[in-house]
């Protein structure tokens, strides 16, 4: 870390902290003590109209919108609250905490008062608790989803959502990024933040990368694995909502850091790609760009002549070899401000807060392979090396919202993330092809940013019966990769490693950039008809996005065919230092490569739903309704060089969904669903252009044909909640795919080329369990350990098409899916809370990464053993402290081919510690 | 003497004035042997001609004959045998060329005399622009005195027939919308290009000259249904990328005999655009083509990818010319097995392509065998069936050798590179200037082969090259790629010392200028001129067939036969 950016970082801090306690001293002492939360219905939807009075007092509230009260006036010392509404059991919760001045959080779960005919009495500790809520969420939702609140990911070792959302059952988490939800793709999933769609920054995909959101911004990560209309339509493994914090009850002020080390890389010689601007804010892009002069070449047709040609070899940085360097460590800075306070007279709530950490990732022991049929089938083109870089990750949210009378809440959601990847890999290996052993170094440079702002509006209606919600949400996201370079050495017996010289990839500098803005419209209208108990809700609503997307990707291969061997075994940073690029010279050239090329999406999407959820009887509650979506999306692909394609799908899909939840006993549910769903193809994949995959390195080309898919989904659920923090459940899911899109290889007499064609059918189906319990049942004495397990298993197999141009196992499962996954882990906490200690485990069966080419097997990642570990400790009064030790086995990292190792590395063991401030 | 004399005199006057005064009778009751009268030609394109005449009384036919060149040559009757009409269109002629007609009328009493002579020179070719901008789906004449330029990517489909007259010459488009235009003779489909030494059919780049680089436009790619040794659904590389440029399937033919069509006398120059990285269009592809089509008398000059390029099939060529290839000069693979005699490949440079059209190699050779390409799709192993079992002989490969200030890449600069299980017989060639190695005899599956006897290196002349075999390089290598020799002595592997310039009648050893001429003829008493195994025996005998006979000499040139690469190649890369 350089001194400037630690100088900043202490400035920061120091500003920071002197603003914290001046807002403290303005304000007056609180004369009086506040108790607020939310009240909640069985399906975790917010209640209002629900009384609430201290007993004992006059002092009481009505909930509003969204279930929210606040109690003010309540005298200092212990107090019971009672919650009421008709329809309802009545609820006490007892043993509430106040002290003078404060402000105290509670929120309250209400039960219809069919269920439930005398008052109920809980303490406020039982009452509280987000695990027993995201439980409860789990209990009471209609559909099938699964909730991982910001109490469960601050107990684990999880930085961001990715890691988070990994801990469910049937999610597997791919590099670290991409969320697949029982063995689909990430093709099959989509992301949402604070309920609207997310933009995606990865050019070939349409997936979110979740780790892009630090955990500590997250209230919680719901993964919804069934569909009902009010839900977008196009997925089929899970739609995953990330709910960032709302703001704190009282003004409160926390803040952490942390520090840590790799083993495998911090302070051991590694490599480095060097920094080249404010790398350290994820903003090193700007001193990487595209020089102009070369940009504005385009297709360089007409040609340019040698004399600019040498002047455009100038102006690239003249970066290509990775430096050693001594590793880092980690560390992490957070701090977040939350309050509600009266601002002109308006009560309003807020919460600011901001996280920076930068990470030293490193691939040990690499090694990448290819296997081909020679004899039999061998390994081929192996290369060894190491990758390392550092990774900063930085992004704040600021949400405000406040209450327009009782009915109305208003809320302003604001995120902005960015992250950074800065990486050198150095290899050598053997081309089997040129029958040459090859030095290949590679610098990449990678920059993503993803903001929100979203404007929400809750409006409560006659009392409660009817609930209004409309929001309005501007979102964008940005990929940049400037300036990747590769280049390539060969070495010929003892003769010093010579530049290849000649050939598109001897020396390649790549150039990607994307943008992608989207607005979404969405409103809500439930009405709810008859007593509690036999609630009939008719829900409706309308959503309008619209996507645009803008790709572009500019590659330039160097080549220097003037110059002769001795010239060739120079250091790149010697050959391209300007010696040989003087006015005269015509040693080195520099062409655009065909694989560049840029596009664009427009993606329309309108929707409208009707949905009812009938409590049939009372213990039936059915869900069904529809959802129409009409989508038209328009690509336009433009080569570097040739004319631009453009291809305009639309496709207007009837998504109906039936849902029946059966509460056999007052613990026990049964849950059913059916739906339809579909699967769209992303815009990348319609762009009929062929160019370079970012990240495989093959040749990968749109097909303008595809159409959606269809996907028929069916559920069925058995969940036991002995007690409120105890769970058991047992899930059959089964999936039929109508034309679903598959990657495939087209064999060529050149090199292969990856497309994507719609294959005629595949089947998915699986058993989910879930368990979790506390031990006091084995020993009292473990009363405060508890266990958690969730274990997926699945199988799939998918049909490509007859007569497909394709030499790709054409009957296999679909590419992604393990046939077993295992999450569990065991934790212990003292009776307050305070202290804890985590043990998590993973493990994912051996998957298809890569559907194998005839006549070579699948490529399959094979199942890596992950142990990680968490304590919470308090220090002194507001300051607790944490220790991580993630990846604490350090299981390689391998993927197959038959027997060919195809890639294998080491990721090292993280352990760190931090601190946590609230005073 | 004097009375003679004049009486011989009076005598020539009375028989000549009887005579003119016959000739200048007009009565049509005249000697029955008079001509038509009027005969007139004109040249109706480069390579027709309108010859006319006036009717003749009681003529019952006429017959029309042919002379080639403003003199001498023999007069032979082009007309069909009943011919009434007073005209005749006489086409397949050469442009520019100078032909003399003359007419004959029949009469029932018999034939009359022949007109005199009336000549015509067949217009130049080229004088016409035309375009090719869709894809040709019935039978279709190219006509010499047009310069067709192709738009796009153009594929002869539906079987038809795509006749082309000599002399014609076709452009590839360079203007971006048509990028990497190309000729496709789709399975099915069959090109009729017959040129002759004296006017070549010419497929070359669209731009003006100076302007002209490798990799301008597609190439010429002709597939047929004969065999490969992959399965599955194989794409011809660079198809399927683009507008109208559908993914040309080459795999799954069944029929080594099929028949493409005719190429002869054809010159392919800057070709080899590749329409993504790495997938570079050949000069000319054949891509399962199979025995029925005749390939011969070819040049490729300054391709950017692959001169020759065979896939499977079994088409056999003779008189095969590369000059200046990107990549590698003669390109064999995927089951090919075919006979292949006469070839020249030369390269002195490489040559800097077109931006953005893709790069020169990194391991061009002058030729490339794979029996079948492991990294590719669709291989069982490098031993899939059919072998890749090709006749080449009488090769001459000239490199750039070391004395022009040629940088060639590492993995570059092999004479021969066979490998991945190939096998063949390599017979009476020369293998000179490549600074690398002269051979490269890789892989063990390549070495079964030899075990097996179908893979023989056999009266093989090397001049100024870099070690002859490929040695077994660093350990790291060892168990990934394996190199193997073969034995010098029992194989007739010479090499002669000195250099490889002066083992031919004119070939300059240094950067030859453009438009520069080569007699590849042997020098007398040279090495070449002997050395050749002139009689092919057991295995090589039944697989050369009737199509290759042995020969005393080495190399592409018969020191007592025609200079056959002489006339219709170029070697000006402008």
């Amino acid at each position: 870390m350089s001194h400037t950016f630690v100088r900043r970082l202490t400035l920061f801090v120091v500003a920071v902290c002197g603003l914290s306690n001046a807002g403290d001293a303005q304000t007056p002492a609180a004369a009086r003590s506040r108790i607020t939360g939310r009240v909640l219905d069985p399906q975790g939807a917010g209640m209002s109209d629900v009384g609430i009075q201290v007993v004992g007092t006059t002092i009481g509230a009505l909930s509003g919108v969204d279930g929210r009260y606040t109690v003010v006036g309540v005298p200092a010392g212990t107090v019971t609250l009672l919650a009421r509404r008709i329809g309802y059991g009545s609820k006490t919760i007892t043993g509430i905490v106040v002290a003078a001045g404060q402000t105290v959080e509670q929120n309250i779960a209400m039960a219809p008062a069919a269920l439930q005919l005398a008052t109920a009495t809980v303490t406020a500790t039982q009452e509280r608790g987000s695990v027993s809520a995201a439980l409860d969420r789990q209990r009471s939702a209609v559909a099938i989803i699964n909730t991982v609140t910001a109490e469960q990911i601050s107990k684990s070792p999880d930085a961001d959502a990715a890691a988070a959302v990994g801990r469910v059952s049937g999610v597997n988490v791919q590099d670290g990024k991409y969320v697949f939800v029982r063995g689909l793709g990430d093709r099959y999933t989509t992301s949402s933040l604070n309920g609207a769609r997310l933009p995606s920054p990865e050019p070939e995909r349409k997936v979110v990368p979740l780790d892009l959101f630090p955990a500590s911004l997250i209230q919680s990560v719901t993964t919804s694995k069934t569909f009902t209309p009010d839900q977008p339509g196009d997925f089929a493994g899970a739609a995953v909502n990330i709910q960032t914090k709302e703001f704190p009850a009282r003004r409160t002020l926390v803040m952490s850091s942390s520090a840590g080390y790799n083993a495998a890389i911090s302070g051991k010689s590694t490599i480095t790609a060097g920094n080249a601007g404010l790398d350290y804010f994820a903003f090193g892009g700007d001193k990487r760009q595209l020089p102009t002069i070369i940009r504005d070449q385009g297709s360089f047709n007409p040609q340019p002549g040698q004399g600019l040609v040498n002047s455009l070899l100038g102006t690239f940085r003249n970066r290509w070899s990775a430096r050693p360097s001594t590793g880092s460590g980690n560390g992490s800075f957070g701090m977040s401000v939350g309050g509600n306070d009266p601002i002109l007279g308006q009560r309003i709530g807020y919460l600011l807060s901001g996280n920076y950490s930068v990470q030293q990732n490193i691939k040990r022991d690499q090694v990448r392979a290819y296997a081909a049929a020679r004899q039999g089938i061998e390994e081929v083109d192996r290369f060894e090396g190491t990758s390392a870089g550092t990774g900063v990750l930085w992004g704040g949210l600021a949400n405000f919202s406040t209450y327009l009378g009782r009915n109305t809440k208003l809320s302003l959601n604001n995120t902005y993330n960015r992250t950074s990847d800065n990486d050198a890999r150095v290899e050598s290996g053997i081309s089997e092809n040129l029958g040459l052993d090859l030095d290949i170094t590679r610098l990449q440079y990678v920059e993503r940013m993803i903001r929100s702002s979203q404007l929400k509006a809750e409006h409560s209606l006659f009392g409660g019966a009817h609930e209004f919600d409309w929001s309005a949400t501007a979102s964008g996201v940005t990929r940049r990769e400037p300036d990747r370079s590769e280049i390539v050495y060969s070495r010929v017996g003892a003769a010093a490693p010579e530049w290849l010289a000649i050939g598109t990839e001897s020396a390649v500098r790549t150039f990607g950039d994307l943008n992608e803005n989207t607005y979404e419209g969405a409103a809500n209208y439930r009405m709810t008809f008859f007593e509690p108990g036999k609630e009939l809700k008719v829900k409706f609503g309308g959503l309008y996005r619209s996507t645009s997307r803008d790709a572009e990707n500019f590659v330039y291969s160097a080549q220097g065919l003037g110059l002769d061997n001795a010239d060739r075994r120079l250091a790149p940073e010697e050959i391209f230092d300007g010696r040989f690029t003087q006015p005269g010279e015509n040693a080195l050239s520099l062409v655009p490569l065909s694989q560049g090329g840029s596009y664009t999406a427009e993606d329309r999407l309108a929707a409208g739903y009707l949905m009812f959820n009938w409590q049939l009887r009372e213990n039936v509650n059915v869900i069904t309704g529809a959802r129409y979506e009409a989508s038209s999306v328009e690509v336009i692909g433009t080569p570097t060089l040739g004319a631009p394609i453009r291809t305009n799908p639309k496709f207007n899909d009837v998504l109906p969904s039936l849902a029946i939840t059966y509460k056999a006993t007052e613990n026990q549910n049964l849950r059913f669903s059916v739906s339809q769903t579909v699967a769209r193809p992303e815009y990348r994949e319609l762009a009929p252009l062929r160019f370079r995959d970012v990240l495989g390195g093959d040749n990968v080309e749109g097909n303008a044909n595809l159409i959606r898919s269809l996907v028929r989904n069916v559920d069925l659920r058995w969940e036991w909640f002995p007690s409120r923090s105890e769970v058991l459940s047992v899930s059959l899911f089964g999936k039929q795919f109508d034309n679903p899109i598959e990657r495939i290889y087209l064999a060529t007499s050149g090199t292969r080329v990856v497309t994507f064609q719609n294959a005629k059918s595949a089947t998915n189906y699986g058993i989910e369990l879930e368990a979790r319990t506390a031990l006091t049942k084995l020993s009292p004495s473990l009363e405060n350990v508890t266990i958690f397990s969730n274990a997926t298993i699945m199988q799939s197999e998918i049909t490509l098409r007859q007569g497909l141009t394709s030499t790709t196992n054409a009957n296999r499962a679909m590419v992604g899916q393990a046939p077993y996954m295992v999450n569990g882990g065991v934790t212990w906490n003292t009776s307050s809370g305070s202290t804890s200690a985590t043990l998590l485990y993973n493990v994912i069966g051996a998957r298809i990464v890569d559907a194998g080419v005839v006549p070579l097997p699948d490529v399959k990642e094979l199942p890596r053993n992950v142990l990680d570990l968490s304590l919470r400790f308090p220090v002194v009064r507001g300051l607790a402290g944490r220790i991580d030790a993630r990846n604490l086995l350090d299981a390689q990292y391998r993927t197959k081919q038959g027997l060919v190792t195809r890639e294998s590395y080491y990721t090292g063991r993280l352990f760190s510690f931090g601190l946590n401030w609230q005073p | 003497m004097a009375f003679h004399w004049r009486s011989l005199a009076g005598i020539a006057l009375v028989a000549s004035a009887l005579t003119l005064s016959a000739c200048s009778d007009d009565d049509p009751t005249g000697p029955i042997d008079l001509p038509p009268t009027n005969a007139t030609v004109v040249a109706t394109s480069a390579t027709s001609a309108t010859v006319s005449w006036a009717a003749v009384t009681d003529a019952t036919n006429y017959i029309v004959q042919r002379a080639p060149g403003a003199s001498g040559g023999t007069f032979a009757t082009i007309s069909p045998a009943t011919l009434t009409a007073t005209t005749l269109l006489d086409t397949g002629l050469e442009p520019n060329a100078p032909y003399r007609y003359r007419v004959q009328a029949i009469r029932p009493t018999g034939p009359s005399q022949y007109t005199a002579e009336i000549s015509v020179t067949t217009n130049a070719a080229g004088t016409v622009a035309g375009v090719i901008s869709a894809n040709i789906t019935a039978n279709r004449i190219l006509y010499a005195d047009t310069v067709y330029t192709l738009l796009g990517f153009i594929q002869v489909t539906n079987g038809a027939t795509l006749t082309i007259q000599p002399g014609t010459k076709i452009r590839g488009d360079t203007a971006l919308a048509n990028i990497g235009s190309s000729l496709f003779i789709t399975r099915g489909a069959k090109i009729d290009a017959q040129g002759t030494a004296a006017n070549p059919i010419v497929f070359t780049s669209a731009r003006s000259a100076g302007n002209r680089k490798p990799g301008d436009w597609g190439g010429v790619i002709i597939i047929g249904n004969g065999i490969i040794n992959r399965t599955g659904s194989i794409q011809v590389e660079g198809t399927g990328v683009g507008a109208n440029n559908p993914a040309q399937i080459y795999s799954g033919g069944t029929s080594n005999t099929d028949n493409s069509g005719i190429m002869r006398y054809v010159r392919i120059e800057f070709a080899g655009y590749a329409t993504a990285p790495n997938q570079e269009l050949n000069s000319l592809t054949l891509a399962a083509v199979g025995s029925g089509t005749v390939v011969e008398y070819i040049q490729t000059m300054a391709g950017l990818d692959d001169s020759y390029e065979w896939f499977g099939g079994a088409v056999d060529g003779k008189y095969l010319v590369s000059y200046e290839s990107g990549d590698d000069h003669f390109d064999l693979s995927e089951g090919f097995v075919g006979r292949l005699q006469y070839l020249i490949a030369m390269q002195t440079r490489i040559i800097a392509p077109l931006a953005n059209a893709g790069s020169p190699a990194v391991d061009p050779q002058g030729i490339e065998n794979d029996g079948c390409d492991s990294n590719a799709a669709g291989c069982a192993n490098q031993l899939a069936t059919p072998l890749t079992t090709p006749i080449v002989a009488n090769f001459t490969l000239y490199g750039t050798g070391t004395t022009n200030g040629v940088t060639l890449p590492a993995a570059g600069g092999r004479g021969m590179m066979l490998r991945r299980g190939t096998g063949g017989y390599y017979v009476n060639g020369i293998v000179s200037r490549f600074p690398a190695f002269a051979i490269s005899f890789r892989d063990t599956t390549t070495f079964q082969r030899a075990t097996a006897g179908d893979f023989v290196l056999s009266n093989i002349l090397f001049a100024e090259n870099g070690a002859l075999f490929e040695p077994q390089a660093t350990p790291i290598l060892a168990n990934t790629v394996r190199h193997y020799t073969a034995d010098t002595t029992v194989n007739k592997l010479s090499t002669v010392a000195g250099t490889a310039s002066a083992l031919f009648t004119s070939v300059a050893a240094t950067l030859p200028a453009n438009g520069a001429t080569f007699d590849w003829a042997p020098v007398a008493a040279g090495a070449a001129a002997t050395g050749g195994l002139a009689t092919f025996t057991g295995a090589l005998q039944t697989k050369a067939g009737t199509f290759i006979a042995g020969t005393a000499f080495r190399g592409a040139a018969d020191p007592a036969g025609p200079k056959w690469w002489q006339g219709w190649t170029s070697y000006t890369i402008n």
